[in-house]
């Protein structure tokens, strides 16, 4: 056991004061931090920005309804659109023109707006910057409505009758669950699809990490010096778990920097003025302690693999082509994880989240989606315990094996039989 | 006891038979060379000493002891194929490796500071194994071996690498070691060494013990079936039916005798034919000698 020990706190220590580790733990949550303070302070900055223009009513009598229409809101409570003056049927429309052109391009202006003398033909909007989609698109709203208020006006209907005949349903989606009803507003698709990803990309990272780690030892040949010192089993005991304390480290500052940007980020984005969806995302505990559970017990299943894929080669290169091994059953999890995501509750994602290669990463996504009944989730940690008790047995062997083997990488055949042979 | 002993030991890999029925018995306090051409089976044996690898049959004892994790720790080790953690320091891996062997850090730290000074690698000790010359890292792997202080060490190529300086402070520290009881085993290609260093050899070729024993013991046995001519001259003398076989050195040659030669002969041939003889010495034949004869013809 000391010796176990003395190597995952050698392990530990020495990958916790590298560079990559300090850069990787300490910078991407404050560039995190950073980048959702700036998209918010963005977002609200630029939604400050009201468009400020004239109309220039060729067919006369339509603006005051444009105008009228013209009632959306910025973030900040500003109105979204300013018009400056409405010209009615200008006398010489190609005079008018020429004097706003001029004020846009000096900026007094933001735009103009061109209706035209007939109708069906398109209205347009003169504008410096024909980007900014986000005013746009209310902008055009707005007019379609005008106009089919003018339109109905002249056939002597009456605007609100017809609003109120055609005003949709507004289908409106609640999560039902123990805890209660929560309206949703995707919040839970997004909370399970970043779950997934962020466990299939931290088990992939750490799964190599633990790779290239006893490959270094073997290249470097610092594991000839090691095995006169230590079981082979001790080893590969001692680098799982001291990776894993340093994945756990990185963890604990993450969620630490996490759960403060959930408390502060809240109410920077009310300072920032912006009506934005991250107070509404909320992560319960419950889920967040499961994924940890079983990112732990994927990280134990899948790093034991990339640890003997390691210790069988020679090079970085032989490792890089061998490591689809480890990575294989982890790359298919996720081209079929949008089955269960659609429906979680079906019996093809009771028996996929059930598979231990799978379930890491399929039972935390339905748990997050409609947590299943305990049983299902007992039933698949105890199956997860099994095979990491059975992975980790196989690997020890072709581990065991591989470290003192240099030269040709291995064939899988060959790797079987090194496992059949010790 | 024997440090260790090895009876009847075997050991394949596949179709490959690395090691066949080696017995061996090396007594405590012996300095043993362990000999034999590349891919003799003599890393194999090692490692199956070490409990690295689990021989297919005979048995190992350690210090008296069946081989096992804990006779581990009994044996320092120093592989051929050099090489340690490239980022970690230098002083800090020392002591990794001597925690390991059982030591406790506080111990092993103090040690490593003593050892570091006696191989003039103090103001090293904070710097990275990789910014470490060739030599010097061979001296931190030198001391990894022997800083628990093990009853046995196996040295593979010890000197290899470094200078004569160097390579005298190791030459002194296992003799220190010897003196102080230690068993050591010294794999090697370099036969003046073992001449100089060990007291018995074991001779291994194709995976099986083909001479072991007391050095002088084995050379005895061939008697003083060797000249060594230092001359200037013509070498036609050499052509002498008396003569088995020539080995050609800068200055002169090694001959040895067919069996019943009578090496007056020789040098009376030398002498007529003209060569300037500086130097003309009967011996035993030389470890190198009976290396090539042992392991040519097999």
């Amino acid at each position: 056991m000391r010796k176990i020990w003395l190597i995952i706190k050698r392990e530990y220590v020495t990958r916790v004061k590298t560079k990559g580790f300090v850069i990787g733990t300490l910078i991407v949550p404050l560039l995190g931090i950073g980048f959702t303070a700036l998209i918010i302070f963005l977002v609200g900055h630029q939604s400050n920005q009201s468009l400020r223009f004239a109309i220039v009513d060729n067919a006369g009598g339509i603006a005051p309804t444009v105008v009228g229409s013209l009632d959306t809101k910025l973030a900040s409570g500003q109105p979204m659109f300013v018009v400056t003056e409405t010209i009615d049927r200008p006398a010489s429309p190609g005079a008018v023109q020429d004097e706003l052109r001029a004020k846009v391009i000096s900026g007094a202006l933001d735009a103009y707006l061109l209706i035209p003398k007939d109708l069906s033909q398109p209205t347009e909007l003169h504008t410096k910057n024909p980007g900014n989609y986000a005013l746009f698109g209310p902008l055009n709203a707005a007019l379609n409505q005008a106009l089919v208020e003018v339109r109905l006006n002249a056939r002597g209907i009456h605007v609100d009758d017809v609003r109120d005949i055609v005003r949709g349903a507004d289908l409106q989606i609640i999560k039902v669950s123990k805890q209660g009803e929560s309206v949703e507003k995707g919040q839970t698709m997004g909370v399970a699809v970043a779950l997934v990803i962020l466990l299939y990309l931290s088990l992939l990272m750490y799964g190599i990490i633990t790779m290239r780690s006893v490959l270094e030892e073997k290249t470097t040949r610092t594991m000839e010096v090691l095995i006169s010192a230590v079981h082979p089993f001790e080893l590969l005991a001692g680098k799982i778990l001291g990776v894993a304390a340093v994945a756990f480290t990185q963890f604990f500052i993450w969620s630490l920097s996490l759960a403060l940007l959930a408390t502060y980020g809240a109410a920077l984005s009310a300072m920032a003025g912006a009506g934005t969806t991250l107070a509404s995302i909320h992560i319960p505990a419950g889920l967040l302690a499961s994924a940890c559970v079983y990112f732990f017990g994927g990280y134990f299943l899948y790093s034991s693999m990339f640890a003997a894929v390691g210790a069988a080669c020679s090079n970085e290169q032989d490792a890089a082509q061998l490591q689809w091994i480890a990575m294989a059953p982890l790359v298919f999890t996720m081209l079929i994880y949008s089955m269960v995501l659609n429906d979680p509750a079906s019996r093809a994602s009771l028996i996929l989240s059930e598979i231990p290669f799978f379930s890491p990463l399929l039972m935390p996504l339905r748990i997050s989606l409609q947590t299943p009944p305990a049983w299902q989730i007992a039933l698949s940690i105890g199956l997860l315990f099994v095979s990491i008790v059975a992975v980790i047995y196989c690997s020890a062997k072709v581990y065991r094996v591989g470290i003192l083997m240099y030269g040709k990488r291995p064939t899988l055949p060959e790797m079987v039989r090194w496992l059949r042979h010790s | 006891m024997d440090a260790i002993a090895l009876e009847n030991v075997s050991k394949s890999y596949d179709s490959v038979t690395a090691v066949s029925g080696v017995n061996l018995r090396i007594p405590q306090g012996a300095v043993l060379g362990l000999l034999g051409p590349n891919g003799a089976g003599k890393t194999t044996t090692i490692r199956m000493v070490m409990n690295i690898l689990v021989p297919d049959e005979g048995s190992i004892l350690v210090l008296g002891e069946p081989v096992s994790d804990k006779t581990r720790d009994s044996i320092g080790y120093l592989p051929e194929e050099r090489g340690l953690y490239p980022r970690m320091q230098v002083r800090s891996l020392i002591v990794f490796f001597a925690a390991l062997h059982g030591l406790s850090e506080a111990e092993a730290d103090r040690r490593a500071r003593e050892w570091l000074d006696r191989f003039e690698l103090a103001q090293w000790s904070e710097k990275k194994m990789n910014e470490l010359s060739k030599g010097m890292q061979q001296k931190v792997q030198f001391i990894i071996a022997v800083l628990h202080r093990p009853p046995i060490v196996i040295l593979d190529e010890p000197f290899s690498g470094l200078d004569p300086v160097n390579a005298a402070t190791v030459k002194d520290i296992m003799l220190e070691m010897r003196d102080q009881g230690s068993t050591i085993i010294l794999s090697t290609h370099r036969m003046e060494q073992v001449e100089k260093m060990c007291d018995s050899i074991c001779l291994i070729n194709h995976g099986r013990s083909v001479l072991d024993g007391d050095l002088r013991a084995i050379k005895h046995s061939y008697g003083k079936n060797t000249v060594d001519i230092e001359f200037t001259g013509p070498d036609g003398f050499l052509t002498n039916p008396a003569i088995a076989s020539v080995n050609r050195f800068a200055t002169g040659v090694e001959a040895k005798l067919k069996p019943g030669a009578d090496a007056q002969e020789i040098l009376k041939a030398a002498v007529q034919s003209g060569a300037q003889i500086s130097r003309f010495e009967l011996l035993e034949p030389s470890l190198n000698e009976i290396f090539i004869e042992k392991t040519s013809h097999a």
